[in-house]
């Protein structure tokens, strides 16, 4: 496989604020990779350097081979992007600005923009002004789709955008997912992108702390389980694997380690199971998990 | 009937809290501006001033700007009458205009961001809003007539009378409620609220428009125009109180059309439709250029518009020179020049005022491409094949354009409307005056320069461009006056140029300042080229 975005060693300072400390990752012909991290962890400063909107101070970033900041417009000619706060010209239209970026950016489908504003239901005719924070969203994912290139970048593109649209936005990242397109999303959220990512890479203040598929994460840290059993639930407890237990009547609270789930059931179903909830490690789980060593 | 107004009262007593800042600045700020000009008109009015202002301001074209007097004779010109006649109508526009801006915002504006639904959902009435905005406008206009009756009063000027004062105070208060009530209107039948107060200020602007054409044929057509009764109540001369009345007439009428109008729609919908935008873009907008007119026609139109009507009032004064300059030591003083015309001295200063004003609109151009970066407008399009160089060098073509047009129309507005005036006693050409507009290019040039240095190399520092400006148009403004050492004279890059037609061209001047205002823009392109773009800041 090719890497299509390669980067390695990013530095970015702004003025006494170190932004980019060192970031390394990379980005596989046909790989949807998650890029997630809290809010100013420098998500939206790595994807400025790669779209050469802004320049490094030290390191290496390449898409296609070529370098992000010499050759930008041979690069931008096959990548499209939408920022994470779209902001529109309150004059023009919605139809009107999606033209106007579909023509920019060249190899534009009419027959792709007209069936993409059906199904966001975005009225076209309204002007920016009127619009929602979610609709304008809109207007940047349905321009950035409606061409057609080899990388995607959308910065935090679901912010905004309710659950219906989240669930419209999906499908087609997933329909040019399987024409064999890159792409890179960001996002605080993990669960925004786990539908869709072969690959996670998190970021923490300027630094990537984990990289992986999201199995791969996720054997790194453990669920919250919730268990009523029928016998004494208290001897959950002694099973390899089971941390913060908290009882209360027949009723456990614990976190599990994955490689032991089996070992955890076994022992569940022996003393018969009236309830269980499971709930999959959070983002912030990974990070206190990556903190606490 | 009752219930429709239900609780009024509470949210006018709610408003007055809310406002009452507002209210504050807006009774200083309109009422200081409407009376405190006394004093400086005190000082116009010295010597032969009287005579030469009432010579001046019986030109067709002043009367169609500032109204007329009824005084018929130069010897009863007073200073009352002149403040009256300068003042008035402008401050009642301004009244109208804020008035406009207030009830719009009050009642439509509040229906558009969905608070009314909230209040709405109390025990509130269909028409409370509406009222409780009508009552706060009167009283805030009570107020404020007392108030520029008063600070009238405090100068104790002979002949500003204090009957005047008060009939002054009252026609800038009226102004404001013909105001309210026009935007009380609109605010029903227009679809959104940014379209009703746009066409109730259209609305006023057609009357301002109307009223400049009949005070200039027929003074008694402006009695039946709305804003005919508050600057034609000639405070300090004839006191017609009774055009006041007919605006509170009018102003009842409408408010009632307005409150049925109320009552038979919807909340967040007006008697029109919404108009539809455009559902896919004309072939015109589709790129860099495209869009950078697009979003910037509204301000360059604006500001031709008022190079022209700059050029013309200059220009008008040109008939009664000779009476205007000798009223006035300061002003004579300034366009002094022994062995030329009156006229011409005043032509090379003048163009340098004009000039100076055409200066603002490239540095605003210019200036406005950072706009759009740190509003982060453009983030999508640098991600497109769109080069940093497109950008540029497209805002500086603009510039450029806007420059050459905007002098033309400024010397053109000055040098048709002088030749007019003068008629057969002209000194001058139109050509002179466009050579003389024109020999100042390469100042416009040079600001545009110094803005796009800026937008390269510093951007955040592209306002103090304006500074230079403003600073350079000043030491050239009274270069003539104070005796300003050679050496500061010349950091004002306008002192470089000379003063045409009295002057001579000077080609060396014309190509080195072109030069170094080229070189400023290449610089700043190598700037704009490897910085960082600033979004968000
Ligand atoms: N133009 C800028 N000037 C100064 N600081 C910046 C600028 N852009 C980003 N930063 C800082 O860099 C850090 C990373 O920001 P960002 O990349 O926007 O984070 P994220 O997108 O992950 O939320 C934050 O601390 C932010 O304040
Ligand atoms: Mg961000």
């Amino acid at each position: 496989m090719t890497n299509i975005v390669e980067v390695q060693g990013l530095q970015k300072k702004f003025g006494k604020v170190q932004a980019l400390k060192d970031v390394t990752f990379s980005v596989a012909a046909g790989e949807v990779v998650g890029f997630i991290g809290p809010n100013g962890a420098g998500k939206s400063t790595t994807i400025r350097i790669l779209l050469g909107i802004i320049k490094r101070d030290a390191g290496n970033a390449k898409i296609f081979g070529k370098d992000v900041w010499k050759d930008s417009l041979e690069i931008h000619q096959r990548v499209s992007y939408v920022p994470g706060d779209v902001t529109l010209w309150g004059n023009l239209t919605g139809g009107e600005i999606i033209d106007l970026f579909m023509k920019l950016h060249g190899g534009g489908d009419q027959k792709k923009r007209d069936e993409l504003i059906r199904r966001f239901e975005l009225d076209p005719k309204k002007k920016a002004k009127g619009y929602s924070k979610g609709n304008r969203q809109k207007v940047g994912l349905i321009a950035a789709l409606s061409v057609d290139s080899d990388l995607y970048i959308f910065d935090e593109p679901t912010s905004g955008l309710d659950p219906l649209m989240e669930q419209v936005f999906q499908e087609e990242v997933e329909k040019i997912k399987d024409s064999g397109k890159s792409i890179l999303l960001s996002s605080h959220i993990l669960s925004e992108v786990e539908r869709l990512a072969d690959k996670i890479v998190i970021i923490r203040q300027g630094k990537i702390v984990e990289t992986g598929t999201l199995d791969e994460l996720r054997h790194l840290t453990r669920s919250t389980i919730t268990l009523a059993t029928e016998g004494d639930v208290a001897e959950i407890a002694t099973v390899n694997g089971v941390y913060d237990f908290k009882q209360k009547g027949n009723q456990a609270t614990f976190a599990a380690d994955h490689q032991h789930i089996n070992a955890i059931l076994v022992k569940a179903t022996e003393l018969g199971v009236k309830k269980l909830e499971a709930v999959p490690p959070t983002l912030e789980d990974l990070f206190m998990r990556h903190y606490k060593g | 009937m009752k219930e429709e107004f239900a609780r009024w009262d509470t949210l006018f007593v709610q408003f007055l809290k809310r406002d009452w800042k507002k209210i504050m600045v807006w009774v200083l700020g309109l009422g200081l501006f409407s009376a405190g000009f006394v004093p400086a008109f005190e000082e116009i009015a010295k010597d032969q001033g009287l005579l030469g202002m009432f010579e001046t301001l019986q030109n067709p074209a002043m009367i169609s700007m500032v109204g007329p007097t009824p005084i018929e004779t130069a010897a009863d010109y007073t200073l009352g009458a002149m403040y009256a006649h300068e003042m008035l109508l402008f401050c009642s526009l301004f009244s109208m205009i804020i008035t406009i801006l207030h009830v719009v915002g009050h009642t439509r504006k509040e229906e558009d961001l969905g608070l009314m639904e909230l209040v709405r959902s109390f025990q509130i009435g269909r028409h409370a809003n509406s009222l409780a905005t009508f009552v706060e406008t009167v009283f805030i206009h009570v107020i404020l007539a007392l108030f520029i009756a008063v600070v009238l009063i405090s100068f104790k000027a002979d002949t500003i009378s204090v009957e005047g004062s008060f009939l002054f105070g009252a026609s800038i208060g009226m102004a404001g409620l013909i105001g309210a009530s026009i935007a009380l209107v609109t605010a029903q039948i227009m679809p959104t609220s940014s379209a009703a107060t746009g066409s109730a200020l259209g609305v006023i602007g057609l009357l301002y428009l109307v009223r400049a054409g009949t005070d200039v044929l027929n003074v008694d057509l402006s009695m039946f125009n709305p804003l005919g009764w508050t600057y034609l109540t000639y405070p300090f001369t004839e006191n017609h109180w009774i055009l006041l009345v007919c605006g509170l007439v009018f102003t009842v009428l409408l408010s009632i059309i307005a409150f049925v109008l109320e009552g038979g729609r919807d909340l967040g919908a007006g008697y029109l439709p919404q108009k539809e935008g455009r559902g896919n873009a004309k072939k015109s907008l589709l790129s860099v250029r495209g869009l950078l007119i697009k979003i910037q026609k509204g301000v360059i139109m604006g500001w031709l518009i008022a190079f022209v009507i700059m050029g013309a009032a200059y220009g008008s004064i040109y008939g009664d020179m000779q009476t205007f300059l000798e009223s006035n030591e300061i002003v004579k003083q300034m366009f002094s020049h022994s062995d030329v015309s009156i006229e011409e001295s005043f032509t090379g200063t003048i163009m340098m005022v004009l000039i100076s004003l055409v200066s603002i609109l490239p540095i605003a151009t210019v200036n406005k491409l950072f706009t759009e970066e740190s509003s982060l407008r453009l983030s999508q399009l640098f991600a497109t094949k769109v080069t940093r160089g497109q950008l540029y060098w497209t805002s500086i073509g603009i510039a450029f354009f806007s420059s050459v047009v905007g002098i033309l129309l400024a010397a053109g507005g000055l040098g048709s409307t002088a030749m007019a005036a003068m008629e057969d006693r002209s000194v001058m050409s139109i050509m002179d005056f466009f050579a003389a507009g024109y020999n100042f290019l390469p100042s416009v040039l040079f600001f545009t320069g110094l803005a796009a240095f800026a937008l390269g190399w510093a951007p955040k520092l592209g306002k103090v461009v304006y500074l230079y400006l403003g600073y350079s148009f000043i030491l050239n403004y009274f270069e003539g006056l104070l005796d300003l050492p050679e050496w500061l004279l010349n950091t004002a890059i306008q002192s470089w140029i000379p003063r045409m037609p009295i002057e001579d061209f000077d080609v060396r001047t014309f190509i080195i300042i072109t030069l170094m205002s080229i070189a400023l823009m290449v610089i700043g392109y190598v700037g704009y080229r490897r910085r960082d773009m600033i979004e968000g800041i």
